[in-house]
C-alpha cells in the first residue's frame, strides 16, 4: 500500500516538473518564433511605409509649391487689373503703384514689361531682354513658370503672365512677372525635419534648387551625378528620364549600413521634382528603440515566469508533501478506527471475540516458537444471565455483562480482557498480571461470593496457565474453562443463581 | 490520489499557458537594420579634353576673391534721403545684367538706410554712339542726380559728355569703357587695366601655343574703348615674337552668333589657325561654338564669366578667359553715384577712377569659378 502511494506521488511530482519544463521550453521556442516572424513582418512594413510616407510627404510639400505659384498667379492678375484701374500719368507714379503691389502682395521683385522689353520696378527700370529669358519670345500668350539661375549663384522661381490688355502712359505692356528667391520658398515649407528626413528641390536636369541637403550620401550636389555608382546605370537613367517627363518615381540604396529610400514627385508647370529621402535606419532604429523595450521586458517575462514556475513547484511540492501526511494519518486514523470497531465488544468496551482470534493466532505462533513463558488464561462466565434476560428482560441482562465486565476489568487491571460469547470472558495475563495472578482471582473470588450475599453479579471463574506440553493457547483455554465449570457449580450451591430457576 | 496528480498537471499547463501567451503578446519585433555595406563614390565625369597636369591654375583664395559678392557700403552718409539716376551702356548684354545685380544690391543696402535710389538703366540692343548720345541728351533734360555712361565710342561720345558737364549736369563713366583721356567727366569705376588684360591673355596664349603659330583676333565693337583697348593689348604681344602671326581681326559687335559666324569663316580661310583671342563677352563662346564644330585645334583665350564660356573651359576648349567683378562695379557705381550727386568730386571720398580686378582663370579653375557665379545649374 506504502509502495504505491510513493509511486504515484512521485509519477505526479515527475509529471509535474516534466511538464513545466517542457511548456517553458515551448513558451520560449514560440517567443522566439513569433519574434522572428514579427522581425520579418516588421521589415516588409517599414519599407511598405518608407515608400508610401516618402510620397505623401513629397507630394505634400509639391502641393505646396504648386499651391503658392497658383496663388501668386491669382494675385498678380489681380495687382495688374488694380494698375489698369489707376489713373497712372508719370514714372514716378507707377513706380509708386509698383511699389504699393510689392508691399501689399510681399513679392520679391514684382515688374511690368512694356513692348520695348524695358522692365518697370519700383526702384528701377531697365533693358531686359538679355536678363529675362522669357522676353527672348517676341509675344507672351501664355503664363509662363521659369527658374532664374543669377549671376552670384542664387536661383529665383520666376512666374510670369501676359497682361495684353494693359497701357499706361500710352505705353502697351506685355507682362507682369514676379520672383522668388527659390531660399525663400524652401524657409516657407520649413524643409527641415530634425535631421531625419531630407527634402530638396531638383530641376529637371538634377540641379540642386534648394541647397538643401539629400541626406549625407547625395548631399547638395547634382542628383544624377550622385547616383552614380550608388544605383544601377539603369535606375538612373530610368530617374533621368523621369526627371525629364516630369514623372514621379522613387528608388533605394545602401548606403554604409543605412538602406535609402528616396522618393520625388513633380511639381507642375516647374521642371521641378521635389525629393524626400528617408533612412529606413530612421524608421527601423526607431522600431528598434522600441522593440529593445518590449525585448527587455519580454526576458524579464521569461525570468519571471522561469522564477514562477520553480516557485510553483516547490509550493507544489510541498503541498503535495503536506497533503500526503494529511491523508496518510486521516488513513491510519480510519484504519486504526476500522480496526477498533471490528475488535471491540460495543455493549462493554473491551476487546471481543474477533480481537481474541486475531490475538490467539499471534499467541500461537509465539507459544510454538517458545516466544512465551508466561501466560495464563482466565475463563469467567456470568451466572444466571439467560435467567436475568427472561425475567427482567434484556435491558437488565445488558446491564449483568456491564456489571460483570466492570467486576472483570477492576480486578484484572494488567490482563488483555475479551468477551467471547454472550455471558463469558477471557482475560490473558502476562508479565505482572499473571505475576499477580493468584492474588487478583481470590479477590475476585472473594467479591464474588459477597456478591452472592448481595444478589449483585456473580462470575465464575476458571485459570490455567501455559505448560510445555501446550501448543496453542486453545489448550490452556480448555483447562480454565474446565476449572470454570467447577468453580460454576460451587458458587451454585454457595446459593448463586444459574440459568434456571 | 491520482485525480489529484491531474488536476496538479493540469494546473500547471493553464498557468504556463497564461504566462506563455503573455510573453508572446510582450514578444519584441524583431528589426534587422540591413548591414549591407556599399562604398559610395560620386564621379565627376571629364569630358571632351582632359586637364593637362602642366596647365596652370590659379588659387582657391584669389578664385573666390575674382568676384565680390559681399559688399557693403562704406560710411559715408548720403546727404538726401532719395536718389535718381540714370545709367546707359553699350548693349543689352548679360555681362552688364551682372552689374546691375551688383547696383541692386547697393540699392537695396541704401533703402534699408532709409535712403531711396530709384534708376534706369538702358541699352540698345546693338552697340551704337548715336543711340547713346539720344538716351544721355534725353536723360540731361530729366533732371537725374548723376548720368553714367559705359561709353561705347570714346572719341564720339567724349565731347557730348564734356557738354553735358559744362552744362551742370553731374556725369560718370563706368563698367567697361571709360571716356577719352582728358574727358571732364566726374569718376569712373570699372576695368581700367582694358590693354594689360588683352596682353595677359595673349601672353598666356603665347606660351601654350610656343610663341609659334597663326592668331586671329576677335574684337566686341567697333570703337568700344574697352574691346580697342585688349585688342591692341594682343596685337602688341604678339608683335613681340616673331614666329607668331595675326592672320584675322574681326569685330563681333556684341553678338554670340556674329563671333561664330566669324569664326567660322577665320577657319575655313585658314584651317590651320593655331589661336584666337577674343576681347568681350561673346568672342569666346562663339569661336568656341565653332572650334567645337569644325574640329580645329585653335586654343582661345577669351574674356568674361559667360556661362557658356565657363562650360567651354572647363571642357578644355577654351584655354583660358579674364573674369571681371561685374558685381563690385555695380556696387561701386552705385556708391560713386551718390557721392557724385551730393556735389562730391574724386577725391578722399572716391578715386577719379575706381579700378575693379581681373583675374584670369584656365581649366583647373573653371568648375569653382562656374559654382562661384551660378552655382550649380
Amino acid at each position: 500500500m506504502d509502495t504505491k502511494f510513493r509511486t504515484a506521488k512521485k509519477a505526479v511530482v515527475l509529471t509535474a516538473v516534466i511538464g513545466t519544463l517542457l511548456l517553458i521550453a515551448m513558451e520560449i521556442a514560440n517567443t522566439l518564433w513569433v519574434s522572428k516572424q514579427i522581425g520579418i513582418a516588421t521589415d516588409e512594413a517599414v519599407s511598405a511605409v518608407s515608400s508610401f510616407y516618402l510620397e505623401a510627404m513629397a507630394d505634400r510639400r509639391a502641393k505646396s509649391i504648386t499651391n503658392l505659384i497658383d496663388d501668386s498667379f491669382d494675385e498678380m492678375e489681380q495687382a495688374v487689373s488694380f494698375i489698369a484701374g489707376e489713373n497712372i500719368a508719370s514714372q514716378e507714379e507707377l513706380r509708386n503703384t509698383l511699389g504699393v503691389v510689392k508691399s501689399l502682395l510681399g513679392f520679391n521683385r514684382f515688374a511690368l514689361v512694356d513692348e520695348d522689353n524695358i522692365v518697370y520696378t519700383q526702384y528701377t527700370t531697365y533693358t531686359g531682354r538679355s536678363r529675362h529669358d522669357f522676353l527672348s519670345e517676341p509675344e507672351i500668350k501664355n503664363r509662363l513658370i521659369s527658374t532664374v539661375y543669377l549671376y552670384g549663384s542664387s536661383k529665383q522661381l520666376c512666374l510670369v503672365i501676359p497682361t495684353p490688355d494693359l497701357s499706361i502712359m500710352g505705353k502697351r505692356f506685355k507682362a507682369c512677372f514676379i520672383q522668388f528667391d527659390i531660399d525663400d520658398i524652401v524657409n516657407l515649407l520649413a524643409f527641415e525635419d530634425q535631421g531625419r528626413t531630407y527634402y530638396a528641390l531638383y530641376s529637371n536636369s538634377g540641379t540642386n534648387l534648394s541647397a538643401t541637403e539629400l541626406g549625407p550620401v547625395i548631399s547638395d550636389h547634382n542628383l544624377f551625378e550622385a547616383l552614380k555608382g550608388i544605383v544601377s546605370e539603369d535606375v538612373r537613367e530610368e530617374s533621368c528620364e523621369n526627371f525629364t517627363n516630369e514623372a514621379m518615381g522613387s528608388l533605394s540604396f545602401i548606403s554604409g549600413s543605412a538602406h535609402e529610400t528616396l522618393c520625388y514627385v513633380p511639381i507642375q508647370g516647374t521642371g521641378w521634382e521635389m525629393a524626400v529621402l528617408i533612412r529606413e535606419s530612421v524608421i527601423q532604429d526607431q522600431i528598434h528603440d522600441i522593440s529593445e523595450r518590449y525585448l527587455v521586458t519580454g526576458r524579464n517575462m521569461i525570468l519571471f515566469t522561469l522564477v514562477s514556475a520553480l516557485a510553483l513547484c516547490v509550493v507544489l511540492m510541498l503541498q503535495i508533501r503536506r497533503l500526503s501526511n494529511a491523508e496518510l494519518d486521516a488513513e491510519k486514523e480510519t484504519s486504526r478506527t476500522f480496526r477498533n470497531m471490528a475488535n471491540t465488544d460495543s455493549m462493554t468496551g473491551v476487546r471481543n471475540k474477533h480481537a481474541y482470534s486475531e490475538n490467539e493466532a499471534a499467541v500461537n505462533r509465539q507459544i510454538q516458537a517458545g516466544e512465551l513463558q508466561k501466560l495464563a488464561v482466565v475463563v469467567c462466565d456470568i451466572n444466571g444471565l439467560k435467567l436475568v434476560n427472561d425475567l427482567q428482560g434484556h435491558a437488565a441482562g445488558d446491564q449483568l455483562i456491564k456489571d460483570a465486565c466492570a467486576l472483570i476489568c477492576d480486578c484484572f487491571t494488567h490482563g488483555a480482557v475479551y468477551r467471547v460469547g454472550g455471558d463469558e470472558f477471557v482475560v490473558l495475563l502476562q508479565g505482572k498480571g499473571y505475576d499477580t495472578m493468584h492474588g487478583v482471582i481470590d479477590e475476585l473470588n472473594r467479591k464474588v461470593e459477597e456478591n452472592i450475599k448481595n444478589n449483585a453479579v456473580v462470575v465464575s471463574i476458571g485459570y490455567s496457565v501455559l505448560n510445555r506440553e501446550d501448543q496453542q493457547l486453545r489448550d490452556i483455554f480448555e483447562r480454565a474453562d474446565q476449572m470454570m465449570y467447577e468453580r460454576k457449580k460451587q458458587l451454585k450451591a454457595m446459593g448463586a443463581l444459574t440459568s434456571r430457576l | 490520489m491520482r485525480n489529484k496528480g491531474r488536476h496538479l498537471v493540469l494546473l500547471l499547463s493553464v498557468l504556463a499557458a497564461v504566462f506563455a501567451f503573455t510573453a508572446c503578446s510582450l514578444a519584441p519585433p524583431a528589426v534587422h537594420s540591413d548591414e549591407h555595406s556599399a562604398s559610395v563614390e560620386t564621379e565627376i565625369s571629364a569630358e571632351s579634353r582632359p586637364v593637362e597636369a602642366s596647365v596652370p591654375s590659379v588659387s582657391d583664395d584669389s578664385l573666390r576673391s575674382a568676384v565680390d559678392f559681399q559688399h557693403e557700403l562704406d560710411s559715408y552718409e548720403p546727404l538726401k534721403d532719395h536718389y535718381s539716376f540714370y545709367f546707359t551702356y553699350k548693349t543689352v548684354h548679360s555681362w552688364w545684367d551682372a552689374v546691375a545685380l551688383g547696383m541692386e544690391d547697393a540699392q537695396r543696402q541704401y533703402l534699408e538706410k532709409g535712403i531711396t535710389i530709384t534708376y534706369e538703366y538702358m541699352a540698345p540692343e546693338g552697340v551704337s554712339a548715336e543711340d547713346q548720345i539720344q538716351r544721355l541728351r534725353m536723360a540731361q533734360k530729366k533732371g537725374y542726380d548723376v548720368i553714367g555712361v559705359d561709353v561705347a565710342d570714346e572719341k564720339i561720345l567724349s565731347p557730348v559728355l564734356d557738354e553735358m558737364v559744362d552744362s551742370g549736369t553731374k556725369v560718370m563713366t563706368f563698367s567697361s569703357s571709360d571716356a577719352s583721356a582728358g574727358c571732364r567727366r566726374i569718376a569712373y569705376v570699372g576695368n581700367t587695366h582694358n590693354y594689360q588684360d588683352g596682353a595677359d591673355l595673349t601672353e598666356a596664349l603665347c606660351e601654350k601655343l610656343g610663341y609659334k603659330g597663326k592668331v586671329a583676333i576677335l574684337v566686341g565693337s567697333a570703337g568700344a574703348p574697352c574691346h580697342e583697348d585688349r585688342a591692341r593689348g594682343a596685337r602688341d604681344t604678339i608683335a613681340k615674337y616673331g614666329d607668331m602671326e595675326i592672320v584675322a581681326t574681326e569685330y563681333d559687335m556684341d553678338s554670340v552668333d556674329l563671333a561664330y559666324d566669324l569664326t567660322v569663316q577665320i577657319l575655313k580661310d585658314c584651317p590651320e589657325l593655331d589661336g584666337i583671342v577674343c576681347c568681350n563677352m561673346s568672342n569666346p563662346v562663339g569661336a568656341a561654338r565653332a572650334v567645337v564644330e569644325t574640329g580645329s585645334g585653335a586654343v582661345i583665350v577669351g574674356m568674361d564669366h559667360d556661362e557658356e564660356a565657363l562650360r567651354y573651359l572647363s571642357d578644355g576648349v577654351i584655354y583660358c578667359l579674364g573674369v571681371q567683378d561685374c558685381y563690385s562695379i555695380g556696387f561701386d557705381t552705385i556708391q560713386t553715384a551718390v557721392k557724385i550727386a551730393d556735389g562730391n568730386l574724386a577725391g578722399e571720398l572716391f578715386p577719379e577712377k575706381k579700378n575693379e580686378i581681373t583675374t584670369i582663370i584656365f581649366q583647373k579653375d573653371a568648375a569653382l569659378m562656374r559654382e562661384l557665379l551660378y552655382g550649380e545649374i
